[in-house]
């Protein structure tokens, strides 16, 4: 029993680095399979995050989450949008206009002005510093990526990543939201990205490209 | 007895240099469904350079026979500098790890002298693309260790060991996670391996290393691929030691140092799996994208020495 209670407790403590390394590498991603493994593997640090916690606070609850944040956000999302990529049939690379470094370079800018930013309110309601500053870093990294990759996947992605952030942020100021509303919202994610991904089809099979930075003209 | 230790450490760093090479490409072979080269063929290959004729274009200088040896007497050199079995290493208390970087640069400005000096267009040729590589990869080596150095409180190889072996298992604080992955991407650069150069390509659009020797034969040549195969053992052992050293031995009992020398050998056939699976993964980078590449590198490196100052 001790080694599943150390377990949970370094899991606790060293989520928040293996968050700001996904968060990195997906900005130094040249591929978008590339940025779907690493958000599967961004919710994997997620859900062993919330197993600890529901471990540590003795939380039923919690146990339920994490198991719907494994099925939906590391199954299902990535086996989804894996999967539009490959109908989609186009080139694989995320059309970045920034290089990798410089993509590297702000996200680790963001990182630091989120680590900056928490400081208020780290210091007023005591909370971890470390993670809540990994959450508003996911969180400013995923809007981020929507603005600076054209291709419309990537939008979807760097939607999703945002989301991560604000249930971290959501999680580890409030110990997360009451399980109906949670629940509400993975089904909404799941729908948003049902939708989002016939979107796709759709820009594809209108103007036979997905570069969001070209759709400038109306087409009926 | 501590002396015995510590030259032992570089001994085995040196002897077993050659069978990480084999071993690697085995694992390579295997992975690519071939049954490969035996792991002990690099030193039959070295055996047989050794005691073969030294051939020298009518243009080289007295340059291109004195580089292969200054070359492997930096890389044994920076070498000695690398604890591998307990917090110690022979050159421990002689410099810092900014000596082994630039003995390591040394050995490099050699080598791509000699390439020069052979007069041959390849060599050139290699000799610029590996100056390139260095030139990028040398800030974020650096980086990554002045980061770990910072929060170790020490500026020798051995003193960071020694305080990364005392801290708890699994005792991850970004600075390390950071730092971890910025050296690993260096490693990779710094010793050619696949993403930046392949070891095995005669392509002569793509080599780095291969282009440099082209020029040279017999014992000169097995200098030189002795030394990489070093370099190789070198920074993945650093890898491990900065990283990972758990197993090390604390004090210098026979015991605690048979643990240490089989924590050590897994780990270093840990990495050389990884390292095979890596390589057979990845496609090579266009040289134009090599830059970027290290750039995010430096990217890490520099955010791991920002994150000193805001933990402890």
């Amino acid at each position: 029993m001790g080694l599943v209670e150390f377990a949970a407790a370094k899991t606790l403590a060293s989520s928040a680095v293996f968050l700001f390394i996904t968060v990195l590498l997906m900005a130094a991603a040249k591929r978008t399979s590339t940025c779907i493994m690493l958000f599967g593997v961004q919710c994997a640090v997620i859900t062993a995050q919330i197993l600890a916690a529901a471990f540590v606070y003795h939380s039923r609850e919690a146990y339920v989450v994490a198991a719907m944040v494994f099925v939906v956000k590391v199954l299902a999302i990535p086996y989804a949008l894996l999967g539009i990529r490959k109908r989609l049939n186009v080139p694989g690379g995320v059309s970045a206009s920034t290089t990798p470094a410089q993509s590297v370079y702000i996200a680790a800018g963001l990182i630091l002005l989120a680590f900056l930013v928490v400081q208020p309110y780290v210091r007023a309601l005591a909370l971890d510093g470390e993670m809540l500053a990994a959450a508003t870093a996911v969180l400013l990294t995923g809007a981020f990526l929507m603005v600076s990759r054209k291709k419309a996947l990537m939008q979807v992605i760097g939607l999703l990543v945002l989301e991560n952030g604000i249930f971290l942020a959501a999680l580890t100021t409030t110990f997360g939201m009451p399980l109906v509303i949670e629940m509400g919202i993975f089904f909404d994610l799941l729908i948003c990205v049902l939708l989002l991904g016939v979107f796709v089809f759709r820009i594809r099979d209108t103007f036979e490209h997905v570069d969001v930075s070209k759709l400038r003209r109306l087409r009926g | 007895m501590t002396f015995a230790i510590d030259f032992l450490q570089v001994l085995i760093l040196v002897g077993t240099a050659p069978l990480l090479r084999g071993l690697v490409g085995r694992i390579k072979a295997r992975i690519q469904n071939r049954r490969g080269a035996s792991v002990w063929r690099p030193y039959a290959d070295l055996r047989k350079l050794f005691s073969k004729e030294d051939l020298i274009s009518a243009t080289a200088s007295p340059l291109f026979r004195l580089s292969p040896m200054i070359l492997f007497a930096a890389t044994v050199a920076a070498a000695a500098f690398v604890p591998t079995l307990h917090g110690f290493a022979l050159l421990g208390t002689a410099g810092d790890f900014i000596v082994l970087v630039y003995l390591l640069a040394l050995a490099r400005f050699f080598l791509i002298l000699g390439a020069m000096d052979g007069g041959s267009s390849f060599g050139g040729m290699g000799a610029s693309r590996e100056a390139l590589v260095s030139t990028l990869a040398e800030a974020p080596l650096l980086l990554a260790l002045v980061a770990v150095s910072i929060v170790a409180h020490s500026t020798s190889v051995a003193g960071i060991v020694r305080w990364s072996s005392g801290q708890p298992f699994f005792h991850l604080s970004p600075v390390h996670a950071l730092a971890f992955v910025a050296f690993t991407l260096v490693a990779i650069a710094e010793t050619g391996r696949v993403p930046i150069d392949n070891p095995i390509t005669h392509l002569e659009l793509t080599m780095i290393h291969e282009a440099m020797v082209l020029e040279y034969s017999g014992p000169s040549l097995a200098l030189i691929e002795w030394a990489n195969a070093i370099k190789l053992n070198l920074m993945l052992s650093l890898l491990v030691a900065v990283f990972m050293p758990w197993g090390i031995a604390p004090a210098t009992s026979l015991h605690g140092l048979a643990i240490a020398l089989a924590a050590y050998a897994l780990k270093m056939v840990l990495l050389a799996v990884l390292l095979a699976v890596l390589e057979s993964s990845v496609a090579k980078l266009r040289m134009y994208l090599v830059p970027d590449f290290l750039g995010v590198a430096c990217a890490l490196s520099i955010l791991a020495v920002v994150f000193t100052a805001l933990k402890r």
